[in-house]
């Protein structure tokens, strides 16, 4: 009887997913295969656009730039994700339905408008600056916008969700037992806190911290608003050259190294966590 | 002890601390923006000398903004569309299908979301060049549908793994051919799946920035596209009111979210 079942409905296989890998194929597969294929093949066959990126001071600097900041802005938004998913775990519902609520309208909010925020709260003449200056905290306006510390503080803003919602429900799964336990064999707060809590929460942060590191690298609005044009980061590099430099070659290899680094951390990311857990 | 709130004495405070403070950091400038959006100040002064609607007024008065924004609207609409139908499809694969390789696909197909969207940009826009259909809505819709797909086919399989597929059997048993029993057993079982993918995949394409940057030609453009030129030349309170009217949406589409949500828990 069953077997007649299967025999039924023998139809939902692979036909079913032909539409979607046929889009895929046409404009995802084989517009960036062709994309990759310009590196070296424009302006001439040969690596040459590998040497100039990976050898010119200039292009170094757009290196450190994008890897420096997405390492700032994955160390900052662990330590302050951490203890807000642990306490999101735990909390009682109500105030944590009301923190949760804020996250999502924060995260689903639009990214242009939440970037227009920043770039009018840091300006010279921006509420930050005026605050500080009330307070007598500082005799001049910080340079916050079109430098790093704008772009850090901006992707910080857009990075926390994707932090905060893996890793609550990472801690979520801890059983609170073995946390007695520790209590039980005498354990301080802070020897449980570092010795069984961070431990067992650990896989979770390091599997968003590699989501929040990759989604930085990769990031093109925030730093371009944010940042200026003399601090720029690797995604603007790549519509620069193709948009107003119209170095095809170029930004074809410059994509294809974000390429592979977003590539290898995702198979990192794969191979030692579980698919799903980190999203 | 440390998993239960109440053992928590002194600590217990400093997170919650910490929770209010980062929670008044991710909504603050939210609603810095909807304060700015009435005030009278042209140079986004805080708080604000006077309270007005003119730049709503200057907002509606421009057809560019309102034009922009019916385009979005109507790219949205057609995205939501086909992700929510190719999504659909995919997944009844992806979950029920019986072929090799299952797990090599469904990781194919979220690879667009796990890519930098510069990359897919720069790559459709010169596809596009190449085809001639950069500037045109068939070009925005594709772009918009390769980054929504994935998150379409994330929702609809994790709602079709907890439908039971025996009751889809059920049906076929009770004589129901198995185009009948997917269209009037499962499709309305998991409809709490399909209604978040569609307002997932509308969200994303409606608030899309960078393919749209560089699909957008000067007839066609779509609300970010407009936002982010204007951003580019200063940081006119017009700015703040079309975000206001952007934040109303996203909440309205949120609460419907959490409806669908609780209707489903019921």
């Amino acid at each position: 009887m069953l077997s007649a079942i299967a025999a039924r409905r023998r139809g939902s296989g692979l036909g079913f997913a032909m539409p979607a890998i046929l889009l895929l194929l046409a404009f995802f597969v084989v517009p960036v295969a062709a994309l990759l294929t310009r590196s070296v093949t424009e302006p001439e066959p040969g690596l040459q656009n590998y040497v100039t990126l990976l050898g010119n001071s200039t292009y170094a600097r757009i290196f450190f730039n994008t890897f420096f900041v997405s390492a700032v802005v994955t160390l900052i938004t662990v330590l302050i994700a951490f203890p807000v998913a642990w306490a999101l775990a735990i909390m009682p519902r109500r105030w944590a339905g009301v923190i949760f609520a804020i996250i999502l309208l924060s995260m689903w909010t639009n990214l242009l408008a939440r970037t227009y925020a920043w770039m009018v709260l840091l300006q010279q003449t921006g509420l930050i600056n005026r605050s500080l200056m009330a307070l007598g905290l500082i005799d001049a306006p910080l340079q916050l916008t079109n430098n790093l510390v704008g772009v850090t503080i901006g992707m910080v803003y857009i990075m926390l969700p994707f932090m905060i919602l893996p890793l609550m429900g990472v801690i979520k799964k801890i059983d609170p037992a073995i946390l007695q336990a520790a209590a039980l064999c005498g354990a301080t707060k802070a020897q449980a806190l570092w010795r069984v809590l961070v431990p067992l929460a650990a896989p979770g942060i390091a599997s968003g911290a590699l989501m929040v590191f990759v989604m930085s690298l990769g990031y093109y609005v925030t730093p371009s608003l944010l940042g200026g044009t003399a601090n720029m980061m690797l995604a603007e590099l790549i519509a620069q050259q193709v948009q107003s430099l119209l170095n095809w070659g170029m930004g074809g290899a410059a994509a294809f190294v974000l390429l592979v680094v977003t590539l290898g951390l995702y198979a990192v990311q794969l191979r030692f966590f579980e698919p799903g857990e980190g999203r | 002890m440390l998993l239960d709130f109440n053992k928590l004495g002194a600590w217990k405070w400093a997170l919650s601390g910490i929770c209010a403070l980062m929670a008044l950091f991710l909504l603050l400038p939210i609603l810095f923006i909807v304060a700015l959006s009435f005030g009278s100040s042209r140079w986004l002064i805080f708080p604000p000398p006077g309270w007005t609607l003119k730049w709503y007024e200057e907002l509606f008065a421009d057809p560019r903004w309102l034009g922009a924004a019916l385009t979005s609207a109507k790219i949205g609409v057609i995205v939501m569309v086909l992700s929510v139908a190719l999504g659909l499809l995919a997944s009844l694969a992806l979950v029920r299908g019986k072929f090799r390789g299952r797990a090599v696909l469904r990781a194919f197909f979220l690879t667009p979301m796990v890519l930098p969207v510069v990359i897919v940009a720069v790559a459709l826009y010169a596809a596009f060049l190449r085809l001639g259909i950069n500037g045109t809505l068939p070009g925005f819709v594709i772009a918009h549908l390769i980054v929504a797909l994935p998150f379409a086919i994330i929702t609809i399989t994790g709602a079709l793994e907890t439908f039971d597929p025996a009751i889809e059997d059920a049906a076929i048993l009770c004589g129901a051919s198995p185009w009948e029993a997917r269209l009037r057993v499962t499709l309305p079982g998991i409809r709490h799946g399909l209604f978040s993918a569609a307002i997932f995949s509308f969200l994303i394409s409606w608030d899309e920035v960078v393919l749209a940057i560089f699909m957008a030609s000067p007839s066609l453009q779509t609300l970010p596209v407009k936002v982010w030129t204007t951003l580019r030349q200063d940081l006119t309170p017009v700015i703040a009111a079309a975000s206001t009217l952007l934040v109303a949406l996203t909440v309205i589409l949120m609460i419907a979210a959490a409806l669908i949500r609780k209707g489903k828990s019921e």
